[in-house]
């Protein structure tokens, strides 16, 4: 791996992994987690098909498929909305085992919602490490996928927002029971991560940017007088007019200063938010975490999922340099890895992510850090293997085929 | 191609443009797609209103679902909420906005509970407490909107101790109010003038034989009048009930709402709707709309119009044209239309309002609903966040009127 400016061009050579036998699936959003141990979990979408859970193991260099979503639901045979999808973050357990939360991929034109015939509901699950196996918790609500989701090792839930109605839901694991506390969202703009802080509350966002807090100890939602900073939602130019505007596109949450850090969705603005400060927290605006050149600008790509914070104190951000979604992108870019350093407030873009071997990567939507302080995303990366015949893609990103792959960027070894 | 991009950063935006319209024509729309549009109502029939001013006078989230909507002879809408706290709200049609009155104390449902008298007094019916209130207008466009303090309401006491109530009709010209309470379907009149209180017996007596975790009695969650004044409800195993105005009882009638055979026990009406020319039309809780004539005691089942159980609210145009949303808790509710001169259904989509600041929203749930006296059609949204929507339906030449509720 190197870190080089190429003829004027900043570049930076990621490491990668495909999936294989997988590269029929064709998105993963949110879906990454790295455990304890350093195993990496994601989550891989295929729309019309089913998803898969994987796992990548950095010492023994391998990646396993742990299943089919559908299957390990034992829904095969019902002849249903598949289990499309994890569509939201995995979280590790005090049991270490891996929790996560299933969702639907296409909704038949949302002709079929709350039918039989339709998506069943998301279901609640986890994969044991020590056995290798897929506990299914059943289904949680009903008809609905998990948009959005995270997990809690302190008070033992998996919390989610379901699509489409919004709800904000969870499943409480000891007392095997879902909770469903009510609409919380419109179904173009499910806010797209739940934070959760250090005492096991949870944090949205709803309305125009505004922040509510969910605490398992009242079991209420408290809509907080808080904004994140975003920008104001006119019609979008070029974008996909059902991708929201008004919320966090995703936060991470710092042990260390005990507060969030994110990006809004529509202009990449980076906020951090203490939830500790004062009666309600404190939201503060860093600035804007976008690919250099894109700054103030009306056309910046819509935000990614790809937020990481490092060992080394730096937040890890795949910027896109188009709008970026898979198949729905807007046409091929090339993702940016930017770094945010949380000591002296410095941003840099470090350039394009390509592989070794040259080729793109196109865009990324999750990311999490490894116990080493490994940064993993997991997007799409450009397939050149057409003409041997030998390509095996999940589709186009403006003309260009592209495969899943787990994006690994080791910091350490680009150190000046 | 960074240097290149900060260096035509005049043009570039206006070429990003052109070429994402030019290259994926079929992703990436700065406007809601055709498509979509065909899957919900008529966009210029329907507009949404939030309770009250937001971003800070609005009834709270968690409080907002609208379970009660009527209309005064005057021509306002009075509304009202359930959830941790039940709040009264009243749009004037001429004022156009949706002014909080108050919240209702001690009660978290007011569910089909809302009854305007001749002089326009509000009646309220609680629950879980069971209290029927009274609330008298007086000058609202000239009030400051309340969210944090009680509505101003008289209490007129408790219909049947221990029982909460869960559905209100009013006869103005008998000066009137009819009510069921829950859990045990008891059927009450309350006297306006002699401010007095009359049980007439029940319209459920058993809960329905099956699953043990089954615990309510089935009966109708409203009430509706006739145009000589007997109250209707549908009771036990879906039969219908009739108080009779002459004879001051009540008395279980030998017709059914329609269900799936077999199904009786669990069937009850949702909503309910009465014409000017004497029929009922009743939505059941299989999804069926049905006509009643109290006349001749006979029910036209008038099929199913969506594939969805429940039929939630019914509202008739000035032309007599029936509108309903159906849809139940879990599902995403659709609104139709059945025309009685033709006999047929039209099928006109989600309820979704794309009109800034709302981007595509939708009412997943709707409660109640009901018609202005301009022919405007109430729509209640009910759930955590909910807004009042309006609908305004195309009315064909008539001299029929709207019915009532």
């Amino acid at each position: 791996m190197s870190f080089a400016l190429i003829a004027g061009e900043r570049r930076v050579t990621v490491d990668f992994r495909v999936f294989p036998g997988l590269a029929e699936m064709d998105g993963n959003w949110a879906a990454l987690t790295v455990a304890h141990d350093g195993k990496v979990f994601a989550g891989l979408a295929c729309h019309g098909c089913d998803g898969h859970l994987v796992m990548y193991d950095p010492k023994a260099d391998q990646v396993t498929d742990l299943g089919n979503l559908t299957v390990l639901t034992g829904e095969s045979n019902l002849h249903v909305g598949n289990q499309s999808k994890i569509h939201a973050k995995f979280g590790e357990g005090k049991d270490g085992r891996i929790y996560f939360a299933t969702h639907a991929g296409w909704w038949f034109n949302y002709a079929r919602v709350g039918t039989s015939e339709g998506y069943p509901g998301a279901h609640w699950m986890a994969f044991d490490p020590t056995t290798g196996k897929v506990q299914d918790f059943g289904t949680g609500p009903r008809y609905e996928g998990i948009n959005t989701g995270a997990y809690d090792p302190k008070f033992n839930r998996i919390y989610g927002l379901t699509h489409p109605r919004g709800h904000f839901v969870y499943y409480d694991v000891a007392a095997g029971k879902t909770v469903d506390k009510g609409r919380i969202n419109n179904w173009e703009s499910i806010c797209r991560t739940l934070g959760i802080d250090d005492d096991g509350n949870v944090y949205g966002n709803f309305g125009a940017g505004e922040i509510y807090k969910y605490d398992p100890r009242t079991d209420e939602i408290t809509e907080l007088p808080l904004h994140i900073p975003i920008r104001a939602k006119g019609i979008s130019l070029g974008r996909d007019y059902f991708k929201s505007e008004t919320h966090w596109r995703t936060v991470v949450w710092d042990q260390q200063e005990r507060k969030f850090y994110g990006v809004d969705e529509s202009a990449s603005l980076l906020f951090s938010y203490d939830p500790h400060a004062g009666t309600n927290g404190e939201v503060k605006q860093l600035g804007q975490l976008c690919v250099e050149g894109m700054e103030d600008r009306r056309d910046i790509p819509y935000a990614t999922l790809a937020l990481a914070l490092g060992r080394d104190r730096k937040l890890y951000y795949a910027a896109p340099q188009e709008e970026f979604d898979y198949g729905g992108s807007a046409g091929v870019g090339v993702s940016h890895l930017l770094t945010y350093d949380l000591a002296n407030g410095k941003k840099q873009d470090l350039g394009e992510m390509h592989l070794a071997d040259g080729r793109r990567v196109i865009g990324l939507n999750s990311a999490d850090t490894g116990p080493d302080g490994t940064i993993y995303f997991v997007g799409a990366i450009e397939v050149r293997d057409e003409q041997s015949g030998n390509a095996e893609s999940a589709g186009k990103i403006g003309g260009v085929p592209y495969r899943l792959a787990l994006v690994i960027y080791h910091p350490q070894r680009h150190e000046p | 191609m960074l240097r290149a991009m900060s260096g035509d950063a005049v043009t570039r935006p206006i070429l990003v443009l052109l070429l994402l319209t030019a290259v994926t024509p079929g992703i990436c729309r700065a406007q809601r797609p055709p498509d979509y549009d065909q899957v919900v109502v008529q966009q210029n029939r329907i507009d949404a209103r939030d309770l009250g001013y937001p971003p800070v006078d609005v009834i709270p989230n968690d409080d907002s679902a609208i379970t009660s909507l009527t209309v005064a002879p005057d021509g306002k809408l009075y509304g009202a909420t359930s959830g941790k706290q039940s709040y009264l709200f009243v749009l004037n049609p001429r004022h156009g906005y949706v002014q909080p009155l108050g919240f209702v104390n001690n009660t978290t449902t007011v569910s089909h509970s809302l009854a305007a008298s001749s002089n326009g007094d509000l009646y309220v019916g609680t629950a879980p407490s069971g209290h029927l209130l009274k609330y008298i207008p007086h000058n609202e466009d000239n009030q400051p909107i309340r969210i944090k303090e009680p509505c101003p309401l008289i209490d007129l006491g408790v219909p049947v101790k221990g029982e909460s109530i869960s559905a209100l009709a009013v006869d103005r010209e008998a000066n009137v109010i009819y009510g069921l309470t829950s859990p045990n379907a008891h059927f009450f009149k309350y006297d306006i003038a002699a401010g007095t209180f009359t049980t007439a017996g029940v319209v459920a007596e058993t809960v329905p034989e099956g699953e043990k975790s089954e615990k309510q009695k089935v009966f109708s969650r409203m009430l509706v009048l006739d145009a000589a004044g007997n109250v209707y409800a549908s009771g036990e195993n879906g039969f219908l009930y009739k108080f009779s105005k002459q004879k001051q009882t009540l008395e279980k009638l030998p017709v059914q709402a329609p269900s799936i055979p077999g199904r009786e026990p669990w069937t009850l009406v949702d909503s309910f709707a009465a014409d000017n020319a004497g029929s009922i039309y009743g939505g059941t809780s299989d999804g069926y709309l049905f006509r009643f004539d109290p006349e001749k005691l006979t029910v036209q089942n008038l099929g199913k119009p969506l594939l969805a159980y429940e039929i939630t609210g019914l509202a008739l145009s000035p032309d007599g044209t029936i509108y309903g949303v159906g849809g139940d808790d879990r599902g995403m509710a659709r609104m139709f239309s059945y025309d009685p001169q033709v006999g047929s259904y039209q099928l006109l989509g989600f309820v979704d309002v794309n009109r800034r600041p709302y981007y595509s929203w939708q009412a997943y749930v709707v409660k109640a609903m009901t018609n202005g006296l301009d022919g405007t059609i109430y729509i209640g949204e009910s759930e955590r966040i909910s807004k009042l929507y309006l609908f305004f339906p195309v009315v064909k030449n008539s001299t029929n009127n709207p019915g009532k509720k």
